[in-house]
């Protein structure tokens, strides 16, 4: 046996930003593959230590820049937990609305890079593309950013939703389901697509479960665990939210569960629109935000689109004396090793691509 | 119109030569902005639109950038072997189509055994596309190179069987031959099984999405191609129409009969036909997901073998016996 090591990465078409993967070659049998991460370390955790805490939130949402308000509210929810600030009634519906509409668009943008490792070209990256941008348009007339939204202040949010939102959140929402499901025809009544995402990358539940993965990854493998169903938050248990598992544990699984979910979210903004009350939701002002006590520590965690995101704050008076994330994409990740051992060198993409990774979540 | 008759001199086949390079030229320059302007169109896009009307001149501008940027081997590259094999495969795909009859009155070669002389010289495209992989000291090349030597028989075996089947329609592998043997009927009616297998090969040959495998370039960067400079690379995609258009000229002629067709000149029918062969390819491009290797080497032998085979009996029982 002859092994040769290439190095994919840090500049590769398909590594999603710069991720290094050393691997280990027999023939066209992956033995080995070693993820080197560090490339877009920006030292975030130690830069808001410098920081108080309401300056904080712009660098959070750079953390996942895919679905940067799902990171924002995270960590406004940490320092809530701290302060022992209540979230206002409407508000929480607010956020849940945000949140599934960014756990829409980031499933779409997953969606498309996924077929995109396979070797389409750029297709259904731009069709899915289209639709994030239907969605990326609501978010914009709810919170007025494109990208990057700072939209959460402690109690609430900055801009509360416009009037008639509700309405045209629906019609957009009717027009992603519709192109999802067209998605989906396109790709699994293709054989080419079939055999390239069954059985490839299977990870199994014991494995996921002890490697630590959460999300869809974790719900592909067929483990029910979701942060919204466990550990409900904001409105999660009063909206009739259904988790989305696949026994399968292979990347048809996680590809399921990730559309299944975009449905699932379509449902809950819905329902979130229809129950939500009249009131108030602007949160408070930053220049009101008080201090907390030293040596205080409080830990939220949520589900982003891309698994559990855990939150561990220390406070020291203005400032976090230490903000420890638990990056979901991190810890998703160190799955490609057991994942990717015994396949091609193409499923090595297919298996990537599947663990749906944000360098800059992973490097922070 | 060039008469090439065995008595015409070395001047008459240089000037035709050159009168099939321009064309290539020109099919490789038009197909290079239909195909990006039909793929942005299926992809919701606009594709080029300022350079030039409708953005015709952005290829051009392309090659300009192309050729302005820095030229440069890598120090462990086998220079010779990186840079000999572009301009090589260039003309081999040229000479490939030179060897083609483009109407009863143009051709370069009107050969008795035409058609296997170009998949003779055709067969010689791995191998240097092989070479030149390994000559790059690039590990993304080297799998490149392995890969297109796996693939090789699995796609060149179906190749000539079914052309093997259409020389024995035609009783004959004279290139004019076999397109006068199809005045009745096209060889696309006469063996389906065949054109379906002929094609799926052919994409293979053609290095074209979704059997692009020597160039994946969501896995191996750029695949044989990762190493070459720029000036060099607009080789390589002068290269990649020059193939397409040799491919597509070749299934008009063995499956859509080749020049003929009423009122218009048989080379306008049968660039027409080549084209609308290319469009096929580009539209394919655009749809497919990459197959994987494993997935190739199953389809050539457990599908296009046996599809090349049965249409090889089927051809011999309804046509020949």
């Amino acid at each position: 046996m002859t092994v040769t090591r290439i190095n994919i990465g840090p500049i590769h078409p398909s590594t999603h930003g710069v991720l290094r993967l050393v691997v280990d070659l027999d023939g066209d049998t992956i033995v080995n593959v070693e993820p080197h991460v560090g490339f877009l370390h920006r030292g975030v955790e130690k830069l808001v230590e410098t920081r108080m805490y309401m300056q904080c939130p712009p660098y959070m949402e750079k953390l996942d820049y895919v679905a940067p308000m799902s990171y924002d509210e995270a960590y406004v929810s940490v320092i809530e937990k701290a302060q022992g600030i209540e979230v206002k009634e409407r508000a929480m519906y607010v956020r849940t609305v945000m949140l599934e509409l960014e756990r829409i668009a980031s499933h779409l943008l997953w969606l498309g890079s996924m077929s995109n490792d396979l070797g389409q070209f750029f297709t259904l990256f731009m069709w899915a593309f289209r639709d994030r941008d239907t969605v990326l348009r609501l978010l914009e007339e709810a919170a007025g950013g494109r990208m990057f939204y700072v939209n959460m202040r402690l109690g609430g949010v900055v801009k509360d939703i416009p009037d008639g939102f509700a309405e045209k959140a629906s019609a957009a929402l009717q027009q992603v389901e519709k192109h999802t499901h067209e998605y989906e025809v396109y790709l699994e009544k293709n054989p080419v697509f079939n055999e390239r995402m069954k059985g490839v990358g299977v990870l199994s539940r014991e494995l996921a479960i002890s490697l630590g993965v959460t999300g869809p990854v974790l719900r592909g493998s067929g483990v029910s665990y979701d942060v919204r169903k466990n550990n409900p938050y904001y409105v999660y248990d009063k909206l009739n939210f259904r988790m989305q598992t696949r026994r399968d544990g292979d990347s048809f699984g996680r590809y399921m569960v990730r559309l299944l979910e975009i449905r699932e979210s379509i449902r809950l903004v819905r329902e979130a629109l229809r129950k939500m009350p009249a009131g108030d939701a602007i949160g408070m002002p930053i220049r009101l935000v008080m201090p907390i006590p030293k040596n205080m520590t409080a830990v939220t965690n949520r589900e982003l689109p891309r698994g559990e995101c855990m939150m561990y704050l220390v406070a020291d008076k203005q400032r976090p004396y230490r903000l420890s994330i638990r990056a979901p994409n991190f810890i998703n990740l160190s799955a490609i090793g057991e994942m990717a051992k015994g396949h091609h060198t193409a499923d090595l993409f297919t298996i990537l691509g599947s663990l749906d990774i944000v360098m800059g979540d992973v490097d922070r | 119109m060039l008469l090439v008759t065995p008595a015409a001199g070395a001047l008459q086949i240089l000037a035709y030569a050159i009168a099939v390079t321009v064309l290539i030229l020109v099919y490789a320059y038009t197909f290079g902005w239909i195909e990006r302007k039909l793929i942005a169109k299926m992809q919701l896009r606009h594709g080029p639109t300022t350079t030039g009307k409708y953005g015709m001149l952005q290829n051009l501008a392309d090659f300009i950038k192309l050729l302005s940027k820095e030229h440069t081997v890598p120090r462990n590259a086998d220079k010779l072997l990186l840079l000999a094999s572009l301009p090589l495969l260039l003309s081999i795909s040229i000479f490939l189509i030179l060897l083609l009859p483009l109407s009863p009155s143009l051709s370069g070669a009107n050969l008795s055994l035409g058609l296997l002389a170009v998949f003779v010289v055709l067969s010689f495209m791995p191998l240097i596309i092989f070479v030149n992989g390994f000559g790059s000291s690039n590990k993304f090349a080297e799998i490149s190179a392995q890969r297109s030597m796996i693939m090789l028989l699995s796609y060149e075996i179906p190749l000539l069987l079914v052309i093997a089947s259409a020389a024995l329609l035609a009783n004959s592998y004279n290139i004019s031959g076999i397109v006068s043997s199809q005045s009745g009927r096209w060889f696309l009616i006469s063996m389906p099984i065949g054109f379906v297998a002929f094609f799926i090969a052919m994409l293979a040959e053609l290095e074209r999405s979704p059997l692009d495998l020597r160039e994946a370039d969501s896995e191996l960067i750029a695949g044989w191609l990762t190493d070459i400079s720029a000036p060099y690379y607009s080789l390589a995609l002068f290269l990649d129409y020059t193939r397409m258009f040799f491919g597509s000229l070749v299934i008009a002629i063995l499956f859509l009969g080749g020049w003929q067709g009423p009122v218009l000149p048989p080379l306008v029918w049968l660039l027409l036909k080549a084209a609308l062969i290319s469009l096929a390819v580009i539209v394919v491009r655009a749809t497919m997901v990459r197959m994987r290797l494993d997935r190739l080497l199953r389809l050539g032998w457990l599908a296009l073998l046996p599809l090349a085979l049965l249409n090889l009996i089927i051809t011999y029982i309804l046509f020949v016996a």
